[in-house]
């Protein structure tokens, strides 16, 4: 009991300096494209492909950070962004279904499944859902 | 210079409230992994996934690919599922896993926490239920 308390606690702390390392630089970066005003143009860059979700084409970023390195990244860029609740909700149900995958894909792999059709899966899902989501909050 | 300390205060809150989520998670986690082993007597199957397959898919839809992944690889791995039904455990993990975590941290920045709880149950016990009518085994 007490040991499996304190081996909980201890993974606790490890994955928070994880997440710490990763979402202080992340946060800083889009903080300081903000202030810098690159991201009316980052925004513009990715509108015609972001609008596919009903997203600002600023919030690419968030998604680019968590399909490549993990949910802390992207959460880290989606908060300086200020988001509206329904947008987050549908970047965050796209995340949900895709993301980490340069660490998922390959424990995936060492169950010994194919790991390529599931990567497959994961982001024609993610697009998938994303678009019907931005559908149906405009449906209802 | 006091754009930056705003911005880093920004980001020192976040990691606090994901601390405040992350910790108990995980102690709860490791009190789940000593109870594990009672899944596997589990003796209908559900949507092609047996009761030693539980084990797995369990472990992976609470505690999360990456963090479950020794219990996921090694349940897997010592078990003879069939290719088949390791696809399937894992299909289902790859749209389903570390259900309550993903879902909280987004609900710190806004996120309608039952629109994610409900669609990514749903798309993966539908995939998984439709992959295993598929008779072929999976390589």
């Amino acid at each position: 009991m007490g040991e499996t308390l304190k081996r909980g606690f201890h993974h606790g702390l490890s994955i928070t300096v994880e997440m710490v390392r990763v979402i202080v630089p992340f946060y800083l970066v889009v903080e300081l494209i903000r202030h810098l005003g690159l991201i009316g143009f980052i925004g513009g860059l990715f509108r015609p492909f972001m609008s596919l979700f009903g997203l600002p084409g600023e919030s690419a970023l968030a998604l680019i950070a968590g399909y490549t390195t993990n949910l802390y990244a992207a959460i880290a860029v989606l908060k300086p962004l200020h988001l509206s609740s329904r947008d987050v909700t549908t970047i965050a149900l796209m995340l949900g279904l895709s993301h980490s995958l340069a660490v998922e894909t390959p424990i995936t792999r060492k169950t010994g499944v194919n790991a390529w059709l599931l990567l497959a899966v994961r982001i024609i899902l993610s697009l998938l859902a994303g678009m019907a989501l931005n559908l149906a909050w405009k449906l209802f | 210079m006091e754009a930056l300390l705003t911005s880093l205060e920004g980001a020192l809150l976040l990691c606090g409230q994901l601390f405040c989520i992350i910790v108990p998670l995980t102690v709860f986690y490791e009190f789940l992994k000593t109870r594990q082993a009672s899944l596997a007597g589990r003796k209908r199957s559900l949507m092609g996934i047996s009761g030693r397959g539980l084990v797995p898919l369990v472990t992976g839809v609470i505690i999360g690919l990456t963090y479950g992944a020794g219990v996921i690889i090694h349940s897997i791995r010592s078990t003879d599922l069939g290719k088949k039904e390791a696809f399937l455990i894992l299909l289902y993990l790859s749209v389903c896993h570390a259900i309550i975590e993903d879902t909280l941290i987004f609900a710190v920045i806004g996120a309608n926490a039952l629109i994610l709880l409900g669609v990514r149950f749903f798309l993966a016990t539908l995939l998984t239920y439709l992959a295993s009518l598929s008779g072929r085994d999976r390589p």
